[in-house]
This record gives C-alpha cells, structure tokens and sequence, in this order.
C-alpha cells in the first residue's frame, strides 16, 4: 500500500491534462460548462445527446465524462451504462450534470455508473475540485491495476518457476528408494520450498541410506541447497561411496555455496539388513528415536555433530554411532516442524506427545499414521502443514522386501562396463613423469558394485606397480631396505634412476569379467627387467617383520591367487568379490 | 422598465460569469437568448396539447440554463412547471407560462445590457 501511496503523489503534477467529454443538450449550459473545463487546461470533447456522447467515448476514451441525465434521444442513465460497458475493467469517472433534486433522481445516477453529480448552476470551485479528485481516483485506479496485473504476472511466473525446479528436482531424486516397502514418510509436495528434504538410496553392496535434511530459511535459499545435497546423496551411495566420505562431500559443498547463516540441519544412516545394523550421523536435527518392537521401548539418538554447511571440511566431524537393530525395530527421524508443532495455547507438540502416543498404539505398524494424526490434532489445522517431515524405516529382513529390491539390486549392478580387458603399457618418458595408478582405479571404479573394494584394488595395483617399476624396470634391490638408512638411500637412488630412464617399459594386463552378484578381475603386471628367481622366495616364509616385504603377503591375503610366471618377470592375480548383502 | 435588476438577476454572479467566458461572454448570451425563445415556444405548445412529459422535460432543460445564466427567477418559474408536468397536469400551467414569457424579456433585456 505504502507503494501504491507514493506513486499517486509522485505524478501529482503541478497541472495534469486530462481529456474530458461533457454531454449536454442545452447549448448554453454545454457551453459554460466548456468554457471553464478549457480555461482548467483540459480538452474538451461536447456531445449534445447521449447517443453522441457513446459514440464520442467510442473514438475518445476520454479520462472523464459530466454527461447531463436528461437528454433526448439516449438519455444520460443510459448513455452511463454503456460507457461503463465499452470501459470494462478502466475506471472512467462519470459525473452527473444534473439540476434534478429529488433522491429517487439522484439514485438512478449512482444506479447507472456516475461516481457524483454537478449541480446547476455551475460553481467553477467545486467544478475544479470535482475534476480533480476523480482524476485522482482514476489514477489511483490504473496504479492499483497495474500492481494488481504485475502481481497476477509474478505469481503465474512464480508458480511456474517452483514447478520447473521441482521437476529438475524431481530428475534428481529419481533414483532413489524413498517408496520402499520399509519405509514410511510424510512430506509436503513442495516441500523442497520448505528446506525439507528426504533422500533414500539403494547401496550397491546392499543395505541403504536414509537421509532427512531441514535446511534454515524458506524458499528459493533453501531449495537450492537441496539440490546438490540431493544429486552428491544419490550419486556418490550409487557409486558405493562410504556414509562418511557422502556427509563429507555434501558438508564441503554446502559450505562453498550457501552464505552465512544457511546450513542444512540434517541426519544420515546407513541401515545394513545383513548386519542388522544402523550406523548413524547427527547434526542439528531433533533427537532420532529408535524404536524396540521386542520390548516397545524408544531410544534416544542425540545430535553429536553441527549441520552440514557450517565448519570447513578439515574442522568436519564425521563419527558416526551403530546401533544395532532387531527385524521390525523402527527409526524415525523429523525435522522440528512435528516437535515443534503448536496448539492454539502455543504449546509444542514435544517429544513426550510422541512418546505417548507410541505408548498406547500396540499394533507397530500404525504408530507412524498415529503420529501424525495426533500431531494434526494438536496443532488444530485440517490439512497438513507443509513444515511436517517425518519418516520410519523398519529394520526387515531383506528377504521380506519382496520384488522391490530383488529388482532394484540387478539395476544396481546392470549397466557399466563389467566383461572387459585391457592392455596399458607404460614406456620410459610416461614412467618418469606419470603416475598411472589413480587412472587405473578410476577405471575400474567404472565396474558397477566394485567402488567397495576400491582400496584393496588400490593396494594390489600400487604393489604390483612399485615391484615392477622398481626391481624390475630400475633394477632396485629391496633388501636396500632393511635398514632405516638404507630405506632413505634406496629412494634417492630411484629417484636418481628413474630420472635417467631411456628404456624399458611397464605392461598391465586388466581383465574383468562377471559372476553372479560379482565378478572375476584379473591384473597381470609385466615389466621389461630380467625377472627374479621367485620359486627359491616363495620357499622362504613369509616375511612380516622390517621395512620391506610386506606387500605381496598382504596381497594373498586378499586374492584369490598371486602368481609369479617365468622368468620372473610377470605377475598376475587374481581378485574375486561379491556385492556384499 | 424601472424595476430592480437584481430582482432578475444575480448581477455579480453575472459578472463572474462574464469573467470567465471573456470572448464568448457575448455567444452565451445570445444562445440563452435564442435556446430559451424556441424553449417557451415548446412549452406554450406543451401546454396547449395538454402534453405534460414534453413540458417537464423543457421546463426541466429551462430551469438549469436560467440558472446557469443568475436568473433565479426564471429558473424558479420553469421548476414550477417542471412539478406540475411531473405531476402529470397542466392546470394552471397558462398563468406561469405567461409570467415566465415576461420574466425572460426582462432578463433578456438586463443580459444584453452586460454584453
């Protein structure tokens, strides 16, 4: 209103010129009447029945009309009803010239459109100031048009502009499992708007992570952070990445984009069938219950951790806390919309009402719709609140799942290349100057299910890939480092080879191919040394003691075979794995 | 001719009209005159075919010009014959009609004089 305020007054101008219509037949009256109007500045257009006056209006659409009510022809009432039609939504002010005194007269004016009436004989003062308020009141008029069709615009604009973004965020949350049979969930269509948001993933090892995130602020702020929180959640757990290295990267992510002051409340699980386990990360989010079928008692998980968003990635605290859970124990988490939801006497609705109502619900099943249904009732609203998150996920034995995961795990493991091999051979400028095992992992990271084993793959290819580099290729003895000393001599001295190196080369040999729930991968490595007598080492027991010997022992203890082949300069192993249910 | 002109007219008010009309004080004038003469005829006619609308309606027209023009005399007679057509009777209509005939040639008279 204070806007609207303003602008009438900004375009009082000293004098405005406004185009005004006067319908009179008496010509002597129609000609005073011009005669002031014209001296005011204004122009003037004269009708001399109503009739004319409509067609003149017609042509004109002047600002103003002071029509006479008795007229021949089209009389004044009905020359007034039609300009208001051909006006529609414009406010045209008419004024009534009109001697008639009697109430009955003078409500047919009003009745037919006129905002006043001008009395003969004309007083040139109120004439003036009549013209002046309704030129105001026009004005006022098409300013509160105006507003009225921008807000109308905006809004449309607004509300498409929500749908859009809930689409792409939509796109995003697709591949989740936020529809398993295990769990329940309550959350407004557009809550994302809210800064509530409810992300669960299928693991590719099995199990699954549940994520609720209750950003601070409203709206556009904080849907944007749902965003890349909701395509880091969904891309890094389809990957296989860890619950710590997810919270880790949405935490380093919130807290480049969001300003100051915007961070995301939230809490994630990992809920493993097999183990039947939860291990859980708690930042700002309402305490998280657990609920116990066997005794019906509840748990309570505190907050141990800020939001994600606040600290910098070095200061980020990812400790988590396993519980363990029995088939039909119950997790719930919320944002503070349901605890903090108040009645009419402003009282919360508070974690003791949960309680309660869990209490006296037997059946575990109905303690989720029971929630609810009370929290509604407190609070006294017929439909639900938008600021209500709330979801349960029931710890069940995988098998009761039904076709829902049976069919979510193969697309888990469909897709990526999985029945591949491939040869990569690593010649003497490559080798000084390139270190190829972060590509070859990436590579491998591509197999779909094998992100899990990342490190053990990382660890049989870094040994392999030293061994072959360094005794083979440089021609390094390893017994150099038996000794502290000999440990810091040995790596100048292959600092000093490799710099040297014209010749010689590095051949892996990559081969993976799929099994049931798995797959096979094979790595030979090849190097162009002379090869060592590995029959009369293998003899010798495994040594676990000193600087040096440590890998290839570590090695079989995570392959399936480690094999040498003549003249000692190859070796291949062989890693099987699992998708870890 | 020796009554008081403002008997007949507002005098000052006159003057500010003829202030703000400036040029066209002298067309107003000779309009009234013109418009009122024809106005008079369509009442006698009124009257005589005992047509009591058509004398409302030009009674009506008559009494806002005189009073735009500070005749209130006039303007009172023609509100006079303006009730009695709304009444729907012309019964004593000859009388006022003949009044009014005199009172326009007196004004008539006052209003060339301010030309």
């Amino acid at each position: 209103m204070d806007t609207v305020a303003l602008t009438v007054a900004s375009s009082e101008g000293p004098q405005e010129v406004l185009r005004i219509l006067i319908a009179d037949d008496n010509d002597s009256d129609r000609l005073i009447l011009q005669t002031i109007v014209r001296k005011e500045g204004h122009t003037v257009y004269t009708a001399r029945d109503g009739q004319e006056a409509i067609d003149i209006f017609r042509e004109q659409s002047p600002d103003i009309v002071l029509l006479d009510a008795l007229m021949p022809n089209v009389d004044g009432f009905q020359a007034a009803r039609t300009i208001k039609a051909l006006a529609g939504d414009d406010l045209v002010p008419i004024i009534f010239l009109t001697s008639l005194r009697d109430a009955t007269s003078l409500a047919d004016c009003l009745a037919a459109g006129g905002l006043d009436f001008l009395s003969k004989p004309y007083n040139r003062i109120i004439l003036q100031a009549k013209i002046k308020a309704f030129a105001s009141m026009r004005r006022l008029h098409e300013t509160v048009q105006r507003q009225r069709d921008e807000i109308s615009l905006h809004n449309d604009r607004l509300i498409h502009e929500q749908e859009v973004a809930k689409q792409v965020f939509d796109n995003i949350a697709h591949p989740g499992c936020i529809d398993a049979p295990n769990i329940k969930y309550l959350l407004s269509p557009m809550a994302v708007f809210n800064g509530d948001l409810v992300l669960a993933s299928r693991k590719p090892s099995g199990g699954m992570y549940v994520f609720l995130g209750d950003f601070t602020g409203h709206g556009l702020p904080a849907a944007i952070g749902a965003m890349p929180v909701s395509e880091i959640f969904y891309g890094m757990a389809q990957k296989g990445f860890s619950l710590q290295d997810i919270l880790r990267e949405i935490n380093k992510k919130l807290k480049r984009i969001l300003p100051v002051g915007v961070f995301c409340c939230a809490c994630m699980y990992d809920l493993s069938f097999r183990k039947r386990s939860a291990e859980v990360w708690i930042g700002g989010l309402p305490d998280v219950l657990v609920y116990r079928k066997g005794n019906r008692t509840i748990e309570n998980l505190k907050s141990r951790h800020l939001p994600l968003g606040v600290v910098d990635n070095d200061r980020f605290k990812n400790e988590t806390t396993v519980i363990q859970l029995d088939f039909g124990d119950k997790i719930y988490l919320w944002s503070d919309g349901i605890i903090e939801a108040t009645n009419d006497q402003g009282e919360m609705f508070g974690e003791d009402r949960v309680r309660d109502v869990i209490a006296s619900t037997p059946d575990a099943e109905a303690i989720f719709s029971a929630i609810e249904a009370a929290v509604e009732k407190h609070a006294g609203r017929g439909e639900q609140d938008d600021d209500y998150t709330m979801v349960e996920v029931t710890m069940v034995n995988e098998e009761d799942m039904g076709e829902y995961f049976a069919d979510r795990g193969k697309s888990f493991l469909a897709g990526g290349p999985k029945d591949w091999s491939m040869t990569y051979e690593l010649r003497p400028q490559t080798l000084r100057e390139f270190n190829p095992l972060p590509l070859i992992t990436h590579l491998l990271m591509e197999v779909p299910g094998l992100r899990p084993h990342s490190g053990k793959i990382y660890t049989i290819l870094s040994e392999l890939y030293s061994n072959a580099l360094e005794h083979g290729v440089l021609g390094l003895h390893s017994e150099l480092k038996a000794s502290a000393d000999g440990f810091a001599r040995y790596y100048m001295e292959r600092t000093k080879k490799l710099s040297d190196l014209y010749e010689g080369s590095v051949k892996f040999y990559v081969d993976h191919h799929p099994v049931k729930d798995g797959g096979v991968l094979t790595i030979l490595v090849e190097d162009t040394g002379p090869g060592f007598d590995f029959k009369s080492k293998e003899q010798v027991s495994h040594k676990t003691e000193g600087y040096s010997g440590r890998g290839i022992p570590l090695i079989r203890t995570m392959c399936r075979s480690v094999r040498y082949l003549e003249p000692g300069n190859k070796v291949e192993v062989v890693f099987d794995w699992h998708v870890d249910v | 001719m020796s009554t008081n002109p403002e008997r007949h007219v507002d005098v000052g008010a006159l003057q500010d009209l003829k202030d703000i009309m400036e040029g066209e004080f002298k067309t107003l004038i000779d309009t009234f005159i013109s418009d009122s003469s024809s106005k008079l005829e369509e009442l006698a006619a009124a009257v005589a075919t005992n047509d009591a609308d058509a004398l409302r309606k030009v009674a009506h027209s008559l009494k806002g010009s005189s009073s735009n023009i500070c005749a209130g005399e006039l303007s009172e007679l023609a509100r006079q014959l303006e009730f009695m057509g709304k009444e729907g009777s012309t019964q004593g209509s000859i009388d006022i009609l003949q009044r009014m005939r005199d009172e326009f040639a007196t004004v008539a008279s006052i209003l060339q004089e301010h030309v």
